[in-house]
């Protein structure tokens, strides 16, 4: 059980960890973190904890709205404003993600074909050969069934003022994809370009700390499916 | 004292052309009595394992034996189909083939040597064992050690043949018991489903006036009808979606270039809105890359039979069956190798020059063929697959086309032309790539410049041209480009599923092999599971540029499509745009609802391996090569895949329902 009195070092240490990785708890949450360590675990191991506890959280609660350099502009997806740079570090949670590079139809047939057991079962696959009825001059124009994480991806993120706003990997990161990030997932984004309310992510500007919210990403992952054929079926108007 | 030899071959054309190539066409003719087309050759010939011999040469007329379950299981209604999984199978001789049987066991008794020539494959090995059986039962001499048999041979050309006869080799039993369970399989699992389906299904259509119809269960036939309904139902739920790309022309020296952007397209309009604009205000583009690399389109492999059905398919618009049924003959007129091969490399040994010069007799090809011969041969490319039986299929002899029907001379036209293609060069050429960065986004234009045709010349399948030949432009470059404009697409639905299509999915999934897999599909055929029409040419113009599965895209387009070529698979379809063209005029294949009906009935009973799959399949087809290989013993075969179908038929008998109201839904038009 926690000791009732954490010694104020103690706290400070770990809060210093944490703004060390540019996210700025908030005495609640940091409060909370302490009533359910153990007392004499090595500080080492509290700031590994309290970071992965962090990650797992709510950014909206878990972080503070300060300092201003740290979050968003509220007016951030402002398409009005052409274009801007915030030098941040701001850090963001992942809330949704989506390929923009396949259509949404052909997403969810591949869900589709997974829950078929189609795509595998136990350690076979079934073959799937390429159309070779493929049509038209327009490349790729048909519903792309290859499989694996293409992109590129847009991003849904959230600051800890609970502002959001798209992002889009300018270049393939090999972190900061579809695969690797979880629903919930850490990002400290810095020096960022905003375009049109667009984050336009660079990778020497992403540094991705993981995680995720188990409870959102669960969700995620049950409802994607009727999510892409929502907007498949809108004709993928604007997206 | 010669020796006596019984030779027995396959069909009546492999025993007349073998016995005219053994007595160099002195031979005696006898007829046998009660069948009109097997004869007996007689003759004499010197073999170095039993020196002067007088030799009888006779045939088959396929399997001799057939095999069916006991008279108290015959009858659809005598039993309750389960219990077709253990009936006796009795095995017989048809009456109609019972004049072929005694002329056997005639000229048997009087022979000391049986020697088969039954075609090389797994089911040319079961029937020579069907004829040692029936011949020994009448000389039992023919038992013994080296007295029985067999010529290892993959066409009927006359060099080949005296080597194969000089060379006798064994039965190999392996083959031969992996084709008796499969046979033994097919009749209990076909059986016994098929009589549990017909009678569940048939009343309901009788009812509907439709006629008395069998329908069948076959465990190549489902799945295959498994990949014509599926890919129905893509087609038909198919949603198109809206994309988004930019494209950049700039015009220099008079020539308008088009650039193509990088990521292709977007299916975010609001994202591409927003590159665009950062295009323009940039304003300039730079060229960041300007690169000349010689470039090459791939020479075809040797072909191999499956590659032989697609390309019937695609090129000469013949279905497999088709095909198969024209090479046959080919192949019995001693003209081309044997066509069932799933070899695509040419052993080293073989003297495929000679075989070249041979083509410079005449024919179309002629000229190319006294090119290659003259300096101008370049060995073929070497494919994955051996199967160490034959080699792939090639031209053995030359023949004027003109004495071949219309049909057999293009398959064989393909067949000739195939061949010099692969022992011609690659077609050579220059590849321009120029890549301009605009604003954060990379366009890049292509020119092909093509140098040398080589092999193209001989293998009209197969285009490649050069493209408009682009401008000189210089790395560092900058230029306001003439036009950029955002343009908007809709997805396509796939097409229907077209037999090269279904064959290269039969392939990748092991059903059938090779040479069964133009049955299954001329099968789901005949039991009207599926139609087929021909593929229409709207909405496919455009370039007619024609792909093949074995060439290096012309341009490397990023994502996408590796080089090597594994059996039926390959990387991201489309990524390059190429493969329109190909499949114009096209069977495509069109589920009847009768066919959707049994795959959505199998479907909705929700077991983990589906009849409608191709795993079951697979893993019998697995087990068939490892009874080849010695792994398994052919009653372990039987007896575990007979466990496993079981399994599946007790589950279907309990789920009958699922199946009735599919075919109430899908043929008798009664909603849910």
């Amino acid at each position: 059980m926690a000791g009732p009195a954490a010694s104020p070092e103690v706290i400070k240490a770990i809060a210093d960890y944490l703004r060390a990785k540019h996210f700025y708890p908030t005495p609640a949450w940091l409060a909370s973190f302490m009533a359910s360590t153990r007392p004499n675990t090595p500080m080492p191991a509290l700031q590994q904890t309290a970071l992965f506890r962090l990650l797992s959280s709510d950014l909206t609660s878990s972080v503070q709205r300060t300092p201003p350099i740290s979050i968003f502009p509220p007016d951030i997806s402002n398409p009005e404003i052409k274009e801007r740079k915030l030098t941040g570090p701001v850090a963001v949670q992942v809330l949704d993600v989506e390929d923009i590079g396949r259509s949404r139809w052909s997403q969810v047939e591949a869900i589709e074909a997974q829950e078929r057991g189609e795509m595998t079962k136990g350690r076979e696959i079934i073959r799937v050969v390429a159309d070779e009825s493929t049509t038209d001059g327009e490349p790729g124009a048909q519903a792309n069934t290859s499989t694996g994480a293409s992109g590129p991806f847009m991003f849904l993120l959230q600051d800890a003022a609970g502002t959001k706003a798209f992002a889009f990997d300018m270049s393939p990161m090999a972190n900061v994809n579809m695969q690797k990030l979880s629903i919930g997932a850490k990002l400290v984004l810095r020096d960022l370009l905003v375009a049109r309310g667009v984050v336009l992510l660079a990778p020497n500007g992403v540094e991705v700390l993981g995680g995720k919210v188990e409870a959102w990403d669960t969700k995620w992952k049950a409802e994607r499916k009727a999510a892409l054929k929502g907007k498949a079926d809108l004709g993928g108007e604007d997206g | 004292m010669a020796t006596k030899v019984l030779c027995v071959a396959e069909k009546p054309s492999i025993a007349k052309a073998v016995a005219n190539h053994l007595s160099g066409n002195q031979v005696t003719v006898h007829n046998v009595q009660g069948n009109q087309f097997i004869k007996n050759y007689q003759f004499q010939y010197n073999f170095p394992r039993w020196g002067h011999s007088d030799v009888t040469m006779t045939s088959v007329s396929g399997h001799l034996v057939s095999q069916d379950f006991n008279s108290r299981y015959r009858q659809w209604r005598s039993c309750d189909p389960v219990e077709l999984f253990e009936a006796p199978i009795d095995k017989y001789v048809e009456n109609d083939k019972k004049p072929i049987e005694r002329n056997i066991e005639v000229r048997a008794r009087q022979s000391e040597v049986l020697f088969i020539w039954t075609d090389c494959d797994r089911e040319g090995e079961n029937i020579g064992a069907e004829i040692r059986d029936i011949a020994v039962r009448s000389n039992r001499l023919l038992a013994d050690a080296g007295k029985t048999v067999r010529a290892h041979f993959s066409n009927i050309e006359r060099a080949h043949i005296i080597a194969a006869a000089r060379n006798p080799v064994t039965i190999d039993e392996a083959q031969s018991n992996a084709v008796a369970s499969r046979i033994e399989l097919d009749l209990r699992i076909g059986a016994s489903f098929t009589r549990n389906l017909t009678m569940s299904i048939q009343p309901m259509l009788q009812d509907r006036g439709g006629e008395k119809q069998v329908i069948s269960y076959g465990s190549c036939q489902f799945p295959t009808l498994g990949f014509v309904v599926e890919r129905y139902f893509r087609v038909r739920n198919f949603v198109p979606e809206k994309f988004w790309s930019i494209k950049v022309m700039h015009e220099k020296d008079g020539v308008k270039v088009n650039f193509s952007w990088a990521r292709n397209h977007l299916f975010d309009r609001m994202m591409v809105v927003i590159l665009f604009e950062r295009c323009l205000a940039a304003r300039t583009a730079r060229v960041t890359k300007v690169q000349t690399k010689p470039t090459s389109k791939w020479k075809p492999l040797p072909l191999t039979t499956v590659e032989l059905q697609k390309c019937g398919s695609r090129f000469l618009r013949m279905d497999s069956q088709r095909v198969m049924h024209l090479a046959e003959q080919l192949y019995q007129k001693g003209w081309i190798s044997y066509p069932r091969t799933e070899t695509d490399q040419f052993d080293r040994g073989m003297d495929l020059q000679a075989l070249v010069r041979k083509q410079t007799q005449g024919g179309p090809w002629q000229q190319f063929a006294h090119h290659l011969a003259n300096g101008g041969f370049s060995a073929p490319r070497n494919g994955r697959n051996n199967d160490k039986a034959h080699p792939p299929i090639h031209p053995v002899n030359f023949v004027d086309p003109s004495v071949l029907n219309a049909e057999e001379r293009r398959v064989h036209e393909f067949i000739v032309r195939r061949f010099l293609a692969c022992c011609s060069q690659d077609a050579k050429g220059s590849m321009t790539t120029v890549a301009l960065l605009y604003g954060s986004e990379t366009f890049t234009a292509y020119g092909l410049t093509v140098l040398e045709r080589n092999y193209l010349d001989v293998y009209p399948y197969d285009k490649w041209t050069s493209s408009q030949e682009l401008p000189d432009f210089r790395e560092g470059e900058v230029f306001v480009p003439t036009e950029a404009r955002m343009h908007e697409g809709l997805t396509s639905p796939p097409g229907y599923l077209t037999e090269p299509e279904l064959i290269a999915l039969m392939d990748a999934n092991g059903i059938g092999t090779d040479a069964t897999m133009a049955e299954h599909i001329a099968k789901i055929k005949d039991r009207k599971y599926v139609e087929t029409r021909s593929q229409g040419a709207a909405g496919r113009a455009g370039d007619d540029d024609i792909s093949d599965d074995d060439e290096p895209p012309p341009v490397n387009a990023g994502r996408g499509r590796g080089r090597g070529r594994g059996r039926g698979g390959r990387g991201g379809a489309g990524a390059n745009g190429r493969g329109a063209g190909t499949t114009r005029g096209v069977q495509e294949f069109i589920p009847t609802t009768l066919g959707v009906a049994l795959v959505e009935g199998y479907e909705s009973m929700g077991f983990e391996i589906s009849l409608t799959k191709p795993f079951l399949r697979k893993e019998m087809e697995l087990k068939m090569k490892a009874i080849c290989e010695g792994r398994k013993t052919r009653q372990e075969v039987v007896e575990e895949t007979l466990a496993q179908y079981r399994v599946v038929y007790n589950r279907t008998q309990q789920r009958l329902e699922d199946l009735r109201a599919s075919v109430r839904k899908y043929v008798l038009g009664q909603g849910e």
